[in-house]
């Protein structure tokens, strides 16, 4: 890996996107909604003390959302989108190795779903304003936005090295994002409601009708089916939002919820870490306070699961670097179907 | 003549890639002279591309050997590349760069750094007659243009070795005499270039030696050598007279039947066996008194092989 020549090739890539006009409609149109989404977030949260976590936590989400949606379009056709055009075979047959093109174009791709990120600092700062934001949450949820970005442009990347025609891979890189951001949330919802076991509940009720409280000893019991999300929670962990969520510290406010949607989004993940209980009791001769954890109390007690997400989705994009490696590698010995060095 | 002992600046030995059940290459060998122009002749779809794309390390051969510059490109493919400058057939330039950005460009991925890759192609701009669109976006120039920055960008980090894949097509003419010249001095300066076109006039021009390539195969020397010996067509016009005027002497002259001599124009076609006939039917036209304004050969030398190559028997053909 020469850096010299991994530099040109950043430069390259770089130089013919800034060129383009599609990408500062892009960025524009990009402002405009994060413009309409700050002022919108303000006027919901306002009502909270210290409500500028709220506002912040949004504008984060939305970035990551956009640059979820923006970013395949950019890096799904680095490599084969070249070969189509026939600039990627003058590159190869120059001093630059196969794993310099492939880097260069990943960080080229990187550094342009972090111009999202850029065009997104002006309200995630208007947005601290408000108060509230602790500098952790910043520094914390702003690296795990550029982690996902990249993770997002090398499986791009790779999947432009991989697939032959540009549409297909474009498509299908929006296919794995999907899969991670919308997918992980319906296989969880459907196979938790599926996995259902059975709660028996009993209860027994006082009678009253006489002078004293008469506690008899019947015990009345029903069963009832009720879907074990706790069996399938691990799901969630590769969602990239989710990840965001789970891994920035939270702060909880004075009633005791979570200040922001970081923390709301935490809170609801880890909660389905729980189990159900199996039996429920209700006695009304021996009333018990029903006990319940407190927010805090659940985030302290469940699992974190980002970072267990966060080296899947590292693992995934890395595994599909070395498949795209393999297929650009040049002197090419089998060439993907139906395409041409040249 | 004096033996000059000279390495070979390409060799290719039993050279074979098919892609699936497309055999592109079957069986070539080869051998270009350093200090030489030699010519890849083939027609459309014989494998010359696929070829060039062995020899400039992007495709490894299913079997054989190759050598650039005595570097095997597919052993030590940085090696070779180093000393050898491609061009590709197919005209791929970045649309949002200039022609001095690509080449810069191209010049820095060789390994240069910025001020020499700057310098080195401001110098290539102007020997190639690029410098008035310098700096115009590489979408804006016409296909001969692309062309010429696609035969800088092969230059820039001065190769030994030199692969142009149809460089000629889209030139304006006075582009293709500076080519010509062009390639006559790599050769005066020791380099090895290989060039394929199926152009056969403005090949004949430039090249020392010529392989031909039929249906993935080299052609044997032995049966280039038939085919070049074969009966060749000939023009005759006489000054004072047209062709249908001219016949009855000429036959006359040569021995042949007026008959059966056709005629083209204001030419009267006659075939010979070789060079030396169709000297001594030229002395005999002479010695008889005739006018002879034009004598020559009607089809170029590599162009009569090549057809004679291409409508020799069929081997080995494909559908």
């Amino acid at each position: 890996m020469n850096l010299q020549r991994l530099g040109t090739i950043v430069r390259l890539e770089l130089l013919q996107r800034v060129r383009s006009v599609a990408w500062y409609v892009l960025l524009g149109i990009f402002a405009v909604l994060l413009l309409g989404v700050t002022a919108l977030a303000f006027t919901v949260f306002a009502a909270a003390q210290g409500f500028g976590a709220g506002v912040y936590s949004t504008v984060v989400f939305i970035t990551l959302l956009l640059a979820v949606l923006v970013s395949p379009t950019f890096s799904g056709n680095s490599i084969n989108g070249d070969r189509d055009a026939a600039t990627l075979a003058p590159v190869q047959v120059t001093l630059a190795s196969t794993g310099e093109i492939l880097v260069g174009k990943f960080l080229a791709a990187w550094a342009t779903g972090l111009a999202f990120a850029v065009v997104a600092l002006p309200f995630l700062a208007i947005a601290t304003l408000g108060g509230g934001v602790s500098p952790w949450t910043v520094v914390v949820s702003l690296v795990v936005l550029i982690v996902e970005i990249g993770v997002i442009s090398a499986i791009g990347v790779a999947l432009s090295g991989i697939l032959a025609r540009p549409l297909f891979s474009v498509a299908t890189t929006y296919l794995v994002v999907s899969a991670l951001t919308i997918g992980t949330l319906i296989v969880f919802l459907l196979v938790g409601s599926s996995i259902r076991t059975e709660v028996t509940s009993s209860y027994r009720v006082a009678d009253y009708s006489g002078d004293t409280v008469v506690c008899t000893d019947e015990w009345e019991t029903s069963t009832r089916e009720q879907p074990r999300f706790d069996t399938v929670w691990w799901v969630l962990a590769s969602n990239p939002f989710v990840i965001l969520a789970d891994a920035t510290p939270t702060q909880f406010g004075p009633e005791g919820w979570p200040v922001d949607l970081f923390g709301q989004i935490k809170l609801g993940v880890r909660s389905t870490q729980i189990a159900p209980a199996a039996e429920e009791v209700y006695d009304e001769c021996a009333p018990q306070v029903p006990q319940s954890q407190t927010a805090e109390e659940v985030v302290a007690s469940t699992t974190p699961s980002w970072f267990v997400g966060l080296g899947v989705q590292i693992a995934l994009a890395a595994g599909l670097m070395w498949w795209a490696y393999v297929r650009t590698r040049t002197p090419a010995r089998t060439l993907p179907p139906g395409t041409r060095i040249a | 003549m004096v033996a000059l002992v000279t390495t070979p600046g390409i060799v290719a030995h039993g050279v074979r890639r098919s892609f699936g059940d497309v055999h592109a290459v079957r069986n070539v060998t080869l051998e270009a002279r350093e200090g030489a122009v030699t010519g890849l002749v083939g027609p459309n779809g014989s494998g010359k591309t696929t070829l060039m794309l062995m020899l400039a390390s992007l495709l490894a051969p299913d079997a054989g050997d190759l050598r650039i510059g005595g570097v095997d490109p597919i052993a030590e493919p940085a090696l070779a590349r180093g000393i050898l400058g491609w061009m590709p057939d197919a005209l791929g330039a970045w649309p949002a760069l200039t022609a001095r950005e690509t080449i810069t460009v191209t010049g820095e991925l060789y390994g240069m750094s910025r001020e020499q890759a700057r310098g080195r192609a401001a110098q290539l701009l102007a020997e190639l007659g690029l410098e008035s669109l310098a700096d115009s976006p590489a979408r804006v120039l016409s296909r001969g243009q692309k062309q010429k920055l696609g035969l800088a960008r092969a230059l820039v980090h001065n190769p030994r070795v030199l692969l142009l894949d149809e460089p000629a097509s889209g030139l304006d003419p006075q582009a293709r005499i500076d080519l010509r010249v062009l390639l006559r001095r790599f050769a005066a300066e020791g380099r090895t270039v290989l060039i394929s076109s199926h152009v056969l006039s403005e090949l004949e021009e430039v090249i020392d030696d010529a392989v031909f390539l039929v249906a993935g195969e080299t052609v044997s020397s032995d049966r280039v050598a038939a085919a070049a010996s074969r009966v060749r067509t000939w023009r005759i016009r006489l000054a004072d007279r047209d062709a249908t005027a001219a016949v009855l002497p000429v036959a006359r002259t040569l021995g042949l039947d007026a008959g059966v001599l056709p005629t083209d124009r204001r030419d009267v076609l006659v075939g010979f066996a070789s060079d030396a006939d169709a000297a001594q039917a030229l002395a005999a036209l002479i010695g008889a008194g005739l006018p002879v304004a034009e004598f020559s050969a009607a089809t170029s030398m590599l162009e009569h092989t090549f057809l004679d190559l291409r409508e020799g028997p069929a081997r080995g053909g494909t559908a």
